[in-house]
């Protein structure tokens, strides 16, 4: 049965490799170029007041760097920046692999078979039907798995550098967000492997159910990519209860919404992304308080002036005893909140591969 | 004799429609039995609860005197050609071979071998490009070297021409008397299970309509004919099966247990087509009778 799983998804496993190849190949030729621009940048031996400067300034130098700088031959188009491409180019591998693998290896897995008729040849040899499905369950799936994390390791690795000055406090438009954001966060780490697991169960339990190959496919990437959205919207930031804090309102507030015409009351409103003590803690929400606790949204009356002059708004409204209150998730959560994501769509996975040996050793009719 | 399918008030429900129903069905060992009806009488589908690819939704069904697709035992000692030959098109004829030898522990490779050498097929070549005869060849290649107690043929010659057709079916022949195998072969094509078939069962509205070794059905069954005596009854012992009149002239096929003595008959010889399609007959009128009733309720 090892033999025929091979044999049957030998295709696919190529294509996934010379994918995973020409990925790598990218990575490894692109890496060396931002290793020297690193140890250039004078970070590894930076003070506490120095490091965020000269991280944000290798972002930027990094995002219009070229590996072939000092070369004659430059393949590369003026004005396209490179690292960046090759950022966002990864992260979309990681977050389209689980997607591509349920639908292209997992929908038609039973369905193809039952389509074209030859599930009646396979399923009629001396090996139970349970067991041809056990097997390509299994070998399918650890190769779902094992190629969407590859990717994700082999991007974690290249933008190390990026990484570190980013956890320092460097920030460049074009390298999105700390660990925690969406997208950062389901592309690393073990999450990669749990949205595998699952999008591949999934189009083996739509194949099955629908019993059309290319139909199944369909519902497969529509259910994936739900979930794929639920998944940072609603369901991560409450995988652990969050940390409240109440703050002043210090340097990293932003003011949103402030209107101080259309004859009603002024409004504004305040959100932060920092939590002081808490270095690359998550943001889930934070919005302004009164002395009381209670939120606010109008300016007070003492404060319009300051704000009209567009000078000292914020630290009037600290003045008036308006605070920040912030619910977070600690940088420490991060491997936490990672295997609890992981572990929910493993046990989504867990849950559809049940449902699958119940209804395929049942019937197929 | 002991059976090598069983069933009892079989039946298989889709949704709300039964494709078959209340069947019970004895098919006997050491024959190769012709398993003929109408489209739509239910033999693909008794075939398919053979082999456990569906589960019965009523009654009982016994293969080989055990639950069908029970285990990797049952299996085994199953062959199975299903309806239009089933092959990946990807693969190649060898790689069809590999299947065989590694999903079934008595694979014969020393048949299949022989078996692909003398039927002309190319090893290397894909599955998707053989003639439909020859991917009927080697479907059976397959169901054949897994060295089955019992071989199920799903319609195998249906979609082949008359040359194709008459090699499998002779083919087949020779594979039988070499393995001492039983067959069961459903066809709905007369002709083809009188060439191989020693043994006959008509199914016809999920009914069994007749069964028996097709000699004897053939030495018990007459062609009758003679002027048309309206209101007239058969003597006892013997059944009409089908009647067709014309104005003067009565033509009955009936079923005696003894000869037949009435001199104004004629009496001639039936052939297989003839019975089959007269059980036929009978099952369609009893069938339009059911329904009549069934509106009138």
């Amino acid at each position: 049965m090892i033999w025929l799983t091979w044999r049957q998804f030998r295709a696919q496993a190529t294509a996934a490799a010379a994918a995973l190849a020409a990925f790598a190949v990218l990575l490894v030729s692109t890496q060396p170029r931002m290793t020297s621009l690193f140890s250039a940048s004078g970070i590894a031996g930076c003070h506490s007041g120095s490091c965020a400067g000269l991280a944000s300034a290798f972002l930027d130098q990094l995002a219009s760097a070229t590996p072939f700088s000092g070369h004659a031959f430059d393949p590369l188009p003026d004005g396209f920046d490179l690292y960046p491409f090759v950022y966002t180019l990864g992260t979309l591998l990681i977050l389209a692999a689980p997607a591509i693998v349920g639908t292209f290896w997992g929908a038609p897995l039973i369905a193809r078979e039952l389509e074209t008729g030859t599930g009646r040849l396979a399923w009629n040899q001396s090996i139970t039907r349970t067991r041809w499905l056990a097997v390509k369950l299994a070998l399918v799936a650890a190769a779902a798995m094992a190629v969407t994390e590859a990717f994700s390791l082999l991007q974690t690795w290249w933008a190390t550098p990026i990484g570190r000055a980013m956890s320092l406090g460097g920030s460049a438009s074009v390298f999105s967000g700390n660990r925690f954001s969406p997208l950062a966060f389901a592309t690393h780490g073990i999450a990669p492997v749990g949205y595998a697991a699952f999008g591949f169960t999934l189009g083996v339990t739509a194949g099955l159910i629908i019993r059309r190959a290319v139909p199944a496919m369909a519902v497969t990437l529509a259910i994936f990519a739900a979930a794929q959205i639920m998944m940072p919207l609603w369901v991560r930031p409450h995988l652990i209860p969050a940390q409240h804090a109440t703050v002043a309102i210090g340097r990293d507030v932003t003011l949103n919404n402030y209107t101080v015409t259309n004859g009603g009351a002024p409004r504004f409103a305040l959100t932060t992304g920092t939590v002081p003590g808490q270095p690359g803690a998550w943001v889930i929400a934070s919005s302004a308080v009164d002395r009381a606790g209670q939120p606010v949204g109008t300016i007070p009356a003492a404060c319009v002036k300051q704000f009209a002059n567009s000078d000292g708004g914020l630290d009037c409204l600290g003045g008036q005893g308006i605070r920040m209150t912030v619910s977070y998730q600690p940088a420490s959560r991060y491997w936490a909140l990672q295997s609890a994501e992981a572990g929910i769509f493993l046990a989504l996975a867990a849950a559809l591969a049940g449902f699958c040996f119940w209804r395929f050793g049942r019937r197929l009719g | 004799m002991t059976a090598v399918i069983e069933t009892e008030g079989l039946g298989k429900r889709y949704r709300r429609l039964w494709a078959l129903a209340d069947c019970t069905v004895s098919v006997p060992a050491r024959h190769v039995v012709g398993l003929v009806g109408p489209n739509g009488a239910g033999k693909s589908t008794l075939l398919n609860l053979a082999t456990g690819m569906l589960a019965p939704s009523a009654g009982s069904i016994r293969v080989l005197g055990a639950k069908p697709a029970a285990g990797p035992a049952q299996l085994a000692r199953i062959g199975y050609l299903a309806q239009d030959a089933p092959v990946y098109a990807g693969l190649s004829v060898a790689d069809h071979l590999r299947l065989g030898l590694h999903l079934n522990p008595a694979w014969d490779a020393a048949l299949a071998q022989a078996r692909a050498a003398r039927l002309e097929l190319d090893l290397r070549q894909k599955a998707g490009t053989l003639s439909g005869g020859q991917r009927a060849q080697l479907a059976l290649t397959l169901a054949v070297a897994k060295r089955p107690e019992l071989l199920i043929l799903d319609e195998p010659v249906a979609s082949l021409d008359p040359l194709a057709r008459r090699e499998f079916l002779q083919d087949l022949m020779e594979t039988v008397a070499e393995q001492e195998v039983s067959v069961v072969l459903s066809s709905h094509l007369i002709s083809d299970l009188e060439r191989v078939c020693d043994y006959l069962i008509v199914l016809a509205g999920s009914r069994v309509r007749v069964a028996g070794p097709v000699d004897e059905l053939l030495a018990a069954h007459h062609l009758l004919s003679g002027p048309r005596r309206p209101g007239d009854t058969m003597p006892a012992g013997i059944e009409v099966i089908s009647a067709s009149h014309t104005d003067r002239q009565s033509t009955l096929l009936v079923r005696s247990s003894g000869p037949l003595l009435d001199p104004a008959w004629t009496t001639s010889e039936v052939n297989l087509e003839d019975l089959v399609l007269a059980y036929m007959k009978q099952a369609a009128g009893r069938g339009e009778r059911a329904r009549h009733l069934e509106v009138q309720r």
